[in-house]
């Protein structure tokens, strides 16, 4: 865990502390700190049209949950626990599959990557990248359902290898190998190679 | 000096899994291996940032959940220490045992050659010579000529 992450992992004790005493200014502040992860971990497994929903009911039920946080893991990564369990729950009452796939179809593309300028883009620029986006959504959906969980949790709730494995409660090995076969599946896909 | 980065390098890098220290100072130091990284770690922040678009207002959402929150969390429910499930288990054992014994065990019944420490024969015989008496100890006349006298006043 990096510096920043274990100082925020500290302070987050604090204020679990006082949640945990029913002050709601203290939970007030943690939902600040956490909604946008909440909502993005929600987002990768019900869809945008439901994650707000289970977003705030994962939060909720994290508040009254609060007493059974024993602090063996990071608040964050309790919370993260909880929103996926929340969705799993959803997806199971729902009889949907485990990750929705939605979001926007995208053609297969050949050498997207290779025609994605750097730096400063102008219009045409800015168009091959909304090509390469797409087309990254679209073969992301191609992907093994667990890598495909495993990269969204990586880039899209940006979170650290060793929680990832703590939520998913594999160990952080299989992690790191699911995660390279999705990467170079991805950029496979999206035509890295010459 | 070595070469560009094989194929699984450069997913490493962009993964963000570590590499061996030469791949490492190769990358410092290759522009076309880092464009490559970047191309693809590019794309992928675009593609977070379409997602974080899509986000509800923060605002708006935390009201909501502050809304609906109870106004305590629930109470937690005392946990027990590991070693206390079999420690209760063992004592639950000992007291069934303890039961069974006195259930099964018959009771213990008088022994006939015990003699009791008691002089029961003088005891009942003192009782016997106390009820044959008809006069009441201590309230004996002092002069039996006095009853008459009594008597006599009383019936005028």
């Amino acid at each position: 865990m990096d510096p920043s992450r274990t100082d925020l992992s500290q302070a987050d004790d604090a204020l679990v502390l006082r949640a945990q005493n029913a002050d709601h200014d203290a939970f007030g502040e943690l939902v600040n700190r956490h909604q946008r992860r909440v909502w993005m971990v929600c987002r990768q497994y019900v869809g945008v049209g439901e994650a707000d929903a289970a977003a705030q009911d994962s939060l909720i039920k994290a508040f009254t949950r609060i007493g059974d946080f024993d602090r063996r893991a990071a608040f964050s990564t309790w919370l993260t626990r909880i929103a996926i369990n929340t969705c799993l729950d959803e997806l199971r009452r729902r009889r949907r599959e485990a990750v929705v796939d939605e979001g926007p179809d995208g053609d297969d593309e050949p050498n997207l990557l290779n025609r994605v300028p750097d730096g400063d883009v102008g219009p045409e620029g800015r168009s091959m990248q909304k090509q390469a986006v797409a087309s990254l959504a679209a073969q992301e959906k191609k992907l093994p359902p667990r890598q495909r969980e495993i990269f969204r949790l990586r880039f899209y709730a940006e979170m650290e290898l060793e929680e990832i494995a703590t939520v998913l409660d594999v160990h952080v090995g299989t992690i790191k190998t699911q995660l390279h076969r999705a990467v170079h599946k991805l950029r496979e896909d999206l035509g890295a190679y010459r | 000096m070595k070469t560009h980065l094989e194929e699984n390098e450069l997913t490493a890098v962009v993964a963000g899994l570590e590499l061996e220290a030469a791949a490492e100072e190769h990358l410092g130091s290759c522009v076309s291996c880092r464009r490559q990284v970047s191309a693809m770690r590019d794309v992928i922040d675009a593609r977070r940032g379409d997602l974080e678009d899509e986000a509800p207002d923060w605002v708006r959402q935390r009201r909501e959940i502050m809304s609906q929150l109870p106004p305590a969390p629930a109470v937690r429910p005392m946990r027990r220490s590991p070693w206390t499930r079999p420690l209760l288990a063992i004592a639950a054992v000992l007291v069934a045992a303890v039961g069974l014994r006195a259930l099964w065990t018959p009771a213990p019944t008088a022994d006939p050659g015990v003699i009791s420490e008691l002089p029961v024969e003088q005891i009942l015989a003192e009782v016997d010579a106390m009820l044959a008496d008809d006069s009441i100890p201590g309230f004996e006349l002092i002069d039996q000529g006095m009853d008459d006298v009594i008597f006599e006043n009383g019936a005028s």
